[in-house]
């Protein structure tokens, strides 16, 4: 996922035009540059999905440009780091065109951003978006009439089906090429605030027709949501929904599909593949033995793993898209306040059970420094990622679901308590929540199915790779018996403290590189309930991946992400220590 | 009366906001009606609608916008 979120360095190419596609949040931005350009960038219904510019090329009719997706803006201020790069992009990129994405259910809000960006004398051309929501709701908008309102022309789209994309795209060609009543941008004075906003109620009572509609199923059922006495239902209904969905298909694929195919076809075929040029001694058994890569290397990542990862996707997916997860922001928000948090903070959380990566860049949303560190912090130290998850199952959900529901009460547990530590230590108050919730939506089949599928490739990609090579590391240490002489320095921590065998060492150093890599080992040896209990609390706890650590010093510099990764690293031991010898105790007494 | 006083399910116009920019750049300006869809208990957020669409205002915020029975 994390190709999505890349920063692209911004040359002045001569290749053609450059296009800033900026707009409020949440008006499908994101869903107008995926259709544009063909590339695949994460689009949700909820406001700051996009935290920084992505860059892409377009060819349209054989002339070449550039289109950059801005992150959203309410106004021309800077309250967030995303804002801040929206506002950046329009100062200095010196963009031939900017295409303004309008959002037609929601028109007046939209025009406050519209006429504030024509003070920069750039070519506008707007896309009327969500033009069909829009009629649903029995809005219609004149849409000669606004471009007479706003001298620009104003092109009608429905983004997610592709109409009005193509008309969007040769009005920005034909503004660009035929530049015209430049003179009378120019002339445009920047106008008070309040002078502002009578001439958007003007223009809107001139432009729009309001026809009274009764509220629809899903607009009820949006409200509702909102409710506490039918909101905190539906939520608790929504987690264990999601729970099946992920538990539930993931095993079932695991063990219908996947282990069937493993065991009686690929595992035979490849030993004696590798026996056919290979003969049993060490080389075979770093191969096919029992730490073999070409063994453990494929089950791991594509068996245990990636059932639960596909799984978890398609339930975040459909979240983030429904326009559900505001209205979870907002029951919690009186929670997550005593963490330091917004309720809106709840959305990179929850992204964070499927990646830490995206959680914490999907923080740049947030308005202060201090709850972006608690959002991260809490992520990096309690929230397993979808591959941890996987394992977690993998390990527990064979013995019982009771530990493996202990594990996540550890977890609620450690985002309470490491919310609460750094909403202490940090100075600076919650900034109050005010947020706008999207309209409740039934997602897009198809745009779904792109979104789940891309998130499922790059974990292939992304997160598969770095598993193998780590199996490979094991085995070769398990092979050559090297770790007889590391296990040596770490021994009296591992055995005399939290109480695991000795060979749970290299589940500790492989946990360096990828999350379940810390629990993956612990599979095969063959544990007590206790020590299957604390390998998994110190894996939870344990540092975050190489590529979350990476993202941290970069988005926070280096001693916060030290003082992060330091921490988990402790956390993780004493409580895995405290763990083993609180039940050692308390089971003796009785 | 404060939006954050005002009953649930009732509409009122909104008569005095407070200076928070974002708030008019979302729509609650002097003048709009406004219903209260719902309040979160223990001094939670207030949502209410503002044509059709939600939005979520914390307490304290809405404690500062007056408003007008409508």
């Amino acid at each position: 996922m994390q190709s999505c979120h890349k920063e692209v360095k911004i040359e002045d190419s001569p290749e053609g035009i450059k296009i800033l596609l900026v707009g409020n949040p949440n008006v499908g931005k994101s869903v107008v540059f995926s259709k544009l350009t063909g590339l695949n960038v994460i689009a949700s219904n909820y406001a700051g999905t996009t935290v920084s510019y992505t860059k892409g090329h377009i060819n349209f009719n054989r002339k070449k440009g550039t289109i950059i997706d801005v992150p959203g803006v309410y106004a021309l201020e800077t309250t967030s780091p995303a804002e801040e790069v929206a506002i950046k992009m329009l100062d200095e990129e010196n963009a031939d065109v900017i295409i303004c994405v309008l959002d037609a259910t929601n028109l007046e809000r939209n025009l406050n951003f519209a006429l504030q960006i024509q003070k920069y004398n750039i070519p506008i051309v707007f896309a009327l978006n969500l033009a069909d929501v829009a009629k649903q709701q029995g809005i219609t908008i004149d849409v000669s009439k606004l471009e007479e309102e706003l001298q620009a022309p104003v092109i009608e789209t429905v983004a997610i089906r592709n109409i009005g994309l193509k008309q969007l795209l040769n009005k920005a060609y034909d503004i660009f090429e035929n530049p015209k009543g430049k003179a009378s941008t120019d002339k445009k004075r920047t106008i008070s605030e309040d002078d502002r906003w009578k001439k958007i109620g003007e223009i809107s009572k001139r432009v729009q027709k309001l026809e009274h509609r009764h509220p629809t199923f899903m607009e009820k059922l949006g409200d509702a949501m909102l409710k506490p006495l039918i909101g905190i239902p539906i939520a608790f209904l929504v987690a264990i929904i999601m729970i099946a969905v992920v538990v539930g298909g993931g095993k079932g694929i695991r063990a219908g599909l996947l282990l069937p195919l493993l065991n009686n076809y690929y595992v035979p075929f490849i030993t004696s593949l590798v026996s056919m040029f290979v003969t049993e001694g060490l080389i075979y058994n770093i191969l096919v033995g029992d730490f073999g890569v070409l063994i453990l290397g494929i089950e791991w990542p594509f068996a245990l793993v990636l059932p639960y990862v596909f799984f978890f996707y398609i339930a975040l997916s459909f979240l983030e898209d429904s326009g559900y997860l505001p209205r979870f922001g907002v029951l919690i928000d009186t929670v997550l306040r005593k963490i330091g948090m917004q309720g809106g903070s709840a959305i990179p959380i929850m992204m964070g059970y499927g990646c830490a990566i995206p959680a914490i860049l999907g923080t740049r949303a947030a308005t202060t420094k201090k709850e972006r560190i608690i959002v991260a912090t809490v992520v990096s130290v309690a929230v397993p990622c979808t591959a941890q998850t996987g394992a977690f199952i993998a390990l527990l959900g064979a013995h019982s679901a009771w530990m493996l529901a202990t594990v996540f009460l550890f977890s609620f547990v450690g985002i309470l308590l490491s919310g609460l530590f750094v909403n202490k230590i940090l100075p600076g108050e919650v900034e109050p929540m005010l947020l706008e919730i999207p309209n409740l939506l039934v997602p897009d089949a198809k745009t779904l199915f792109k979104k789940i599928m891309m998130r499922t490739r790059s974990y292939i990609l992304e997160g598969a790779t770095p598993m193998i090579l780590g199996v490979l590391f094991a085995s070769l240490v398990v092979e050559t018996n090297a770790l007889k002489y590391v296990a040596v320095y770490i021994e009296p921590l591992i055995v005399d403290w939290l109480g695991l065998p000795r060979e749970a060492t290299i589940g500790l150093v492989l946990g360096v590189i990828r999350r379940e890599l810390a629990v993956l080992p612990l599979i095969e040896m063959n544990l007590t309930s206790l020590q299957l209990l604390v390998g998994s609390v110190v894996a939870l706890f344990y540092l975050p991946c190489l590529a979350v650590m990476g993202v941290l010093i970069r988005e926070f510099r280096l001693k916060v992400a030290l003082l992060i990764g330091g921490s988990t690293f402790v956390i993780a031991f004493v409580v895995g220590g405290l763990l083993n010898h609180t039940v050692r105790i308390v089971s003796g007494i009785f | 009366m404060t939006m954050y006083g005002h009953s649930e399910r009732k509409s009122c116009i909104i008569k005095r906001i407070p200076k928070i920019a974002l708030l008019k750049s979302l729509g609650i300006r002097e003048g709009m009606l406004v219903s209260i869809v719902s309040k979160q208990p223990l001094g939670g957020p207030v949502v209410v609608k503002l044509g059709k669409r939600n939005i979520a205002i914390a307490r304290n915020i809405a404690e500062q916008i007056q408003v007008e029975g409508a």
